[in-house]
């Protein structure tokens, strides 16, 4: 594999375009499945939203439920295929480690306090715990919506147990994954975790952020070399870039590898 | 207007339609036939037969229902909740002598049609209630399965679980559920922002069903117009009888077929052309099942693990191929 580490331009890849892809087709999918999923409850006639411009078709069941489909085939072919293909590779960065509900604790403590963080892997332990709780509630909608899917086309009869059992869940989880999003979204407006931002989308984070927040991920990319002028800002701060944010990084990888987990 | 072809009788389905009539005559059944306690149930309304029971104040099937269901309808609480920001408050509690349509008090009416057909002018009347469809959008999409098809084909809503959103009564292209606002759970949980009330509609007498006895309109019906079997007896009992009154059927492809059959001496959109129609008057149009527009895409999810594992698969075993020429060539 290709070192995704652009020193010239002070950036590291943190994402392979492929987990870029994985991210955005289970995130654009999930979110049209959050709002279909919404307008499947008699809601949209009620409170107007038929009447906002281009969401006519909301208080329409049938094509809500058509474009819930729609989004349920990339949500659940991307779910199982990052489960295949990150598994397969052995990449379990993303997996809860020993010791992260301690070490979350002490990240959300530095959050609100002047104390330090601990040094990182590539990801923190909260993401870590975060994504466990996502794959789960993700796991649940699937299961729950495949045995309704099932049930709309072939078995309308189906025992009823199993059927309570798949709508609640289905319900349930629904409001776990909407909770889920907020808070994913309030984790990315958390100041230190700004600088993520820009890696799910260009894929790279800026080095001298990778180097003083995540030091355990950058030992695995890089070992440190003697006397290499360091471009960390002072502990429990955050450097800026030392070039416009929008610049399309030139070391853009050419000779990496199959996309996936660097460390 | 929808038409409805003169029933075709292929051999199979005279052959069918012969075992039905044997069932039926020749080992001396009953002609209501007892509802059976597994397997799924259809039932026969043979219009033929029925007279609307002009003898009496209101037709019998009619009365018995309603002995069932009027005490089903909890009193409505008083006043009932607003809705928020904007709903139609239904109560029919102070109307629950209404008789001539669906009312959450009253699953089933008969509906007395005047026509002239061939010449000839009749009077018919048609016993309407939920038709309880093969594969019914009312069930299969409420979103707290409040509502749903029991393996013997009855098609039931659990007033404990329904919030009365209407969402069945939409998607019913009979438009057969009825509201009854100011009851069920809704009032427990938000009651001006989210639900209003409960849906009543036929339950098929489930729970008779169960206990392997008739729906209380079968057994009240003087005249034996409706019937209730095995469901493919019934259909075979529907042939013979549209084919002996060169007559016609309704309901077994309607919304994708339903357990309710309809035979009729006249064609049905000439009833439906003199029936008057609208909200808790069911029409007799010929009706498409809406949801099969969903059914490619729904098959489509059922598939997306497979598109899922299969790409998984290729890219990773591709990714492992890759690494192992690189070094394969870095050694060579």
């Amino acid at each position: 594999m290709g070192e995704p580490i652009c020193e010239d331009i002070n950036r590291v890849r943190r994402h392979g375009s492929l987990e870029l892809f994985e991210h955005w087709s289970i995130a654009l999918s999930g979110l049209i499945l959050l709002f279909t999923g919404l307008f499947e409850l008699p809601i949209a006639q009620r409170y107007y939203i038929t009447e906002l411009p281009g969401l006519a078709w909301s208080g329409d069941f049938i094509v809500a439920l058509k474009i819930h489909y729609l989004a349920s085939i990339v949500f659940v072919a991307a779910a199982f295929f990052h489960v295949v293909y990150h598994g397969l590779k052995g990449e379990t960065g993303l997996i809860p480690q020993r010791g992260d509900l301690q070490q979350s604790l002490l990240v959300l403590k530095s959050f609100f306090s002047q104390a330090e963080e601990p040094p990182f892997e590539k990801y923190l332990p909260e993401q870590r715990l975060a994504y466990l709780g996502m794959a789960l509630i993700i796991a649940g909608l699937i299961v729950s919506g495949l045995i309704k899917t099932f049930k709309n086309v072939y078995a309308p009869q189906l025992d009823l147990t199993l059927t309570l059992w798949a709508t609640w869940v289905h319900n349930i989880f629904f409001a776990l994954f909407f909770l889920a999003f907020i808070a994913h979204m309030v984790a990315i407006v958390i100041r230190p975790n700004r600088p993520l931002v820009r890696a799910i989308f260009t894929g790279y984070v800026r080095l001298d952020y990778a180097r003083e927040r995540h030091p355990l991920w950058m030992a695995h990319l890089a070992p440190p070399e003697a006397g290499r002028p360091s471009l960390a800002a002072a502990p429990g701060e955050v450097a800026e870039s030392p070039e416009s944010p929008e610049a399309e990084p030139p070391c853009a990888p050419k000779d990496e590898g199959p996309p996936g987990e660097p460390t | 207007m929808n038409t409805h072809a003169r029933s075709t009788i292929s051999r199979r389905s005279l052959l069918k339609a012969s075992a039905g009539v044997a069932l039926f005559s020749g080992l001396g059944l009953p002609r209501i036939a007892r509802a059976a306690k597994a397997g799924e149930l259809a039932t026969l309304i043979d219009l033929s037969l029925c007279d609307g029971c002009a003898q009496l104040d209101q037709p019998a099937c009619v009365q018995a229902c309603r002995e069932r269901s009027v005490p089903r309808v909890p009193e409505p609480v008083d006043p009932i909740p607003p809705l928020k920001p904007r709903g139609k408050i239904e109560d029919w509690s102070k109307r629950q002598a209404v008789r001539d349509r669906l009312t959450p008090y009253t699953w089933l009416f008969v509906q007395e049609v005047h026509l002239t057909h061939a010449g000839q002018t009749r009077t018919i009347h048609i016993p309407r209630r939920c038709m309880h469809c093969d594969n019914p959008a009312c069930a299969t999409i409420c979103p707290f399965t409040a509502n749903h098809k029991h393996r013997n084909g009855a098609v039931v809503i659990d007033p404990g679980l329904c919030f009365g959103g209407a969402k069945c009564r939409t998607v019913c292209p009979w438009g057969i559920p009825q509201r009854q606002s100011g009851v069920g759970i809704y009032l427990d949980i938000m009651p001006t922002l989210a639900g209003n009330g409960v849906m009543f509609k036929c339950d098929l007498c489930h729970d008779r069903l169960m206990e392997g006895q008739t729906p209380l309109c079968m057994e009240a019906c003087p005249r034996q117009a409706m019937l209730i079997g095995k469901r493919d007896t019934i259909y075979a009992e529907a042939q013979s009888r549209a084919q002996r009154m060169d007559g016609y059927l309704y309901g077994a492809k309607e919304n994708g077929g339903t357990s309710t059959l309809y035979v009729s001496p006249v064609p049905f959109d000439a009833l439906d052309a003199a029936l008057e129609t609208g909200a808790g008057r069911p029409h007799l149009e010929d009706v498409r099942r809406r949801m099969q527009a969903t059914d490619g895409l729904a098959r489509g999810v059922l598939g997306a693990p497979v598109i899922g594992l299969v790409a998984g698969l290729f890219l990773s075993l591709a990714g492992r191929g890759a690494a192992s020429r690189e070094e394969d060539e870095n050694h060579g």
